[in-house]
């Protein structure tokens, strides 16, 4: 499912294609944007007023295909980069599949590109076609990249020129030693420790901070002074709205003393 | 002493908007940055931001902090003052901040808080390795400072955060094992996994860090499988061989001088943590004090912009001035609130936010 992966299925997929007729006709864009997030700037992009959303800025895009000339305008404005622009007639035998790319090395106008699918699975590799800057300010470039007309549809990227080596997981078998959970990072407090002095009678943010110093180091509790509200809610079974909250005092943060005796401008 | 109508706290997206709307109305502002350089989370934000054209939609996030930071040194109304932490609000509202190991004392007739917020951390057997980062962090050490954090990383967290971050690190030629989440779905927006997953970098929902391990560093971490009660299923273990853990498991307001300030707070989930009580024009229960952005309720940088303009019109108004454009340019800005936050992926916000005018309008927690 798409929203346990990020992979839209083919039913979502469905909802977004042109029909065979319109692929068959020319150049047309594709907005695999299946989430209703509060964005428009396709609708904007579009010279020609083919995109709409639906009611607030909240609605999904709707691409009118009869309107849409596949110039790919669209494609570097999608801050989602979720446009794509496929052409089926590019040639008998391949389709052109125009996509956003925003990584260096550009490829150039000839190479041969490694395509990936949806999934990040590689396709194969074929040719770039063109290269269209997206410009200074906007610098999304978009590639055409000519791949076999049964893969149109397939192909949504090309692999980074800077991609690591895939490095292989280990089987379980795991090498752990018994380690500690830190707690405040500043003063080097562990849950161990929260939870001792909790059992000893501790039952306040406060009261653990004068007791072991947790959230006195240079951070003055801003990590530490949550997890310890959820370690006392966990604790005493109280919802973490009724845990009492520490004393805020000045200053926010360390501040030698040598700059109070200097006094500044008082 | 420094004698100023409006003090904003923080230069970030909310601040910088709120300080161009006080003073497009005539009010005198002071902004104090922590930072050398205003612009707040914006400076790394190398993705193109959604939203539309009034938020600046399409435009990378350093672009628009560029932007914002061109209007507010441009304006003689505006002061900035880089390098400079707010440390304390008194109860007779005086402000200390400290630049340079000076104390400055400030004397704001109203403040408005924009601090934003800060990376939450997690609780598990070796999270103190060095090589475990917020996944925040990761992002300025990347785009602000030029520096990868190390060859393959471990994400845990698919909000937008760790989804963003994750395609970052792929352009700096960064591996990701993995971004693994423990909710059965996927928290951030759909098109940012879908962006990931195309590069080869596997989501995998139901999944938590059982343990980080290595000699010195982190090598390794354990995951495992969530039940649908969050519980660790035993035996489903695995190894993920890694060298980076970026941990982006949400962000917390940060309101420590909102509680200096006598603010009172409430904590509400929906928004990450306590946040000040505020009406609708962004004035918490200490009438001196106004707030916005993720302070007062953690959300994408569109709606702290929206709120920063809001705050910057209504402390002005309150100070007499725009008392004529004040009221349409704040209901202009509400109505923008409202949209962006009128989609299925604002439900929390709107929870949360009716939660605090509840409480508002009883009087208090």
């Amino acid at each position: 499912m798409l929203i346990n992966t990020g992979i839209p299925t083919k039913e979502d997929l469905a909802k977004v294609d042109p029909s065979a007729e319109r692929l068959a006709q020319g150049p047309v864009a594709i907005v695999e944007c299946f989430q209703e997030i509060p964005c428009n700037p396709c609708v904007d992009a579009c010279k020609r007023n083919a995109i709409n959303i639906e009611g607030d800025i909240n609605g999904l895009p709707i691409v009118d295909f009869e309107k849409c000339n596949g110039c790919g305008v669209c494609i570097a404005h999608c801050p989602g980069l979720a446009i794509f622009v496929i052409d089926k007639t590019y040639s008998e035998s391949h389709a052109v599949v125009r996509l956003p790319y925003e990584f260096v090395p550009l490829p150039e106008k000839g190479q041969l590109a490694c395509a990936l699918n949806r999934a990040g699975e590689e396709l194969g590799n074929f040719e770039v076609v063109r290269v269209i800057s997206g410009g200074a300010k906007n610098k999304t470039t978009t590639i055409w990249l000519a791949v076999p007309q049964d893969l149109a549809m397939e192909v949504r990227s090309i692999k980074a020129p800077n991609s690591a080596p895939n490095i292989q997981n280990s089987a379980p078998g795991l090498q752990s030693s018994p380690t500690d959970t830190l707690i405040c990072r500043c003063e080097d407090i562990t849950l161990d420790e929260i939870r001792r002095v909790i059992a000893d009678g501790y039952r306040t943010i406060d009261e653990i901070k004068r007791v072991t110093r947790a959230g006195m180091g240079p951070c003055q509790g801003r990590t530490c002074r949550q997890l310890i509200a959820q370690e006392l809610s966990r604790h005493f079974g109280i919802p973490m709205e009724e845990v009492l909250m520490s004393t805020f005092r000045p200053p926010v943060k360390p501040v030698k003393l040598g700059s109070f005796v200097k006094g500044g401008d008082l | 002493m420094i004698n100023v109508e409006i003090l904003i706290v923080g230069g970030g997206p909310a601040g910088l908007c709120a300080a161009n709307a006080a003073a497009d109305l005539g009010a005198s502002v002071l902004i104090c940055e922590r930072d050398e350089i205003p612009g707040g989370q914006l400076v790394k934000q190398t993705h193109k931001f959604f939203g539309s054209r009034k938020q600046y939609a399409g435009d990378r996030g350093i672009a628009i902090g560029d932007f914002l930071l061109d209007e507010v040194i441009n304006d003689p109304k505006i002061e900035v003052m880089p390098d400079t932490t707010v440390i304390g609000i008194y109860e007779d509202g005086l402000v200390l901040a400290e630049r340079s190991e000076e104390i400055i004392k400030i004397n704001p007739r109203k403040i408005i808080i924009a601090t934003g917020a800060a990376e939450k951390f997690l609780t598990f057997p070796g999270n103190d390795l060095p090589g475990i980062y917020g996944a925040g962090a990761v992002q300025t050490l990347m785009n602000v400072a030029g520096v990868i954090p190390g060859e393959r990383v471990l994400m845990v967290g698919a909000g937008n955060i760790g989804l963003i971050v994750s395609y970052q690190l792929a352009q700096a030629g960064v591996e990701t094992a993995a971004v693994i989440e423990g909710a059965p779905t996927i928290g951030g927006y759909l098109v940012h996994a879908s962006k990931i997953q195309r590069l080869g970098i596997p989501v995998r929902t139901g999944y938590t860090i059982k343990e980080a391990y290595g000699d010195g560093k982190v090598e390794g971490a354990v995951i495992c499988r969530l039940d649908a009660a969050w519980n660790m299923i035993e035996g489903s273990e695995e190894d993920i061989k890694c060298d980076t853990i970026c941990l982006a498991v949400g962000l917390t307001p940060l309101t420590e001088l909102c509680w200096q300030a006598g603010c009172e707070m409430a904590f509400i989930r929906e928004l990450s943590g306590h946040v000040p009580l505020i009406d609708k024009y962004l004035q918490t229960t200490n009438p001196k004090i106004y707030v916005a952005g993720d302070v007062s309720g953690v959300e994408e940088a569109s709606s702290a912009m929206v709120e920063g303009r809001l705050a910057g019109y209504s402390a002005a108004c309150s100070l007499g001035y725009g008392l004529d454009t004040a009221p349409s340019l704040q209901a202009g800005a509400m109505a923008e609130l409202d949209e962006l936050r009128a989609g299925p992926m604002s439900d929390r916000i709107r929870q949360g936010v009716e939660k605090v005018e509840k409480m508002v309008t009883k009087g208090g927690v």
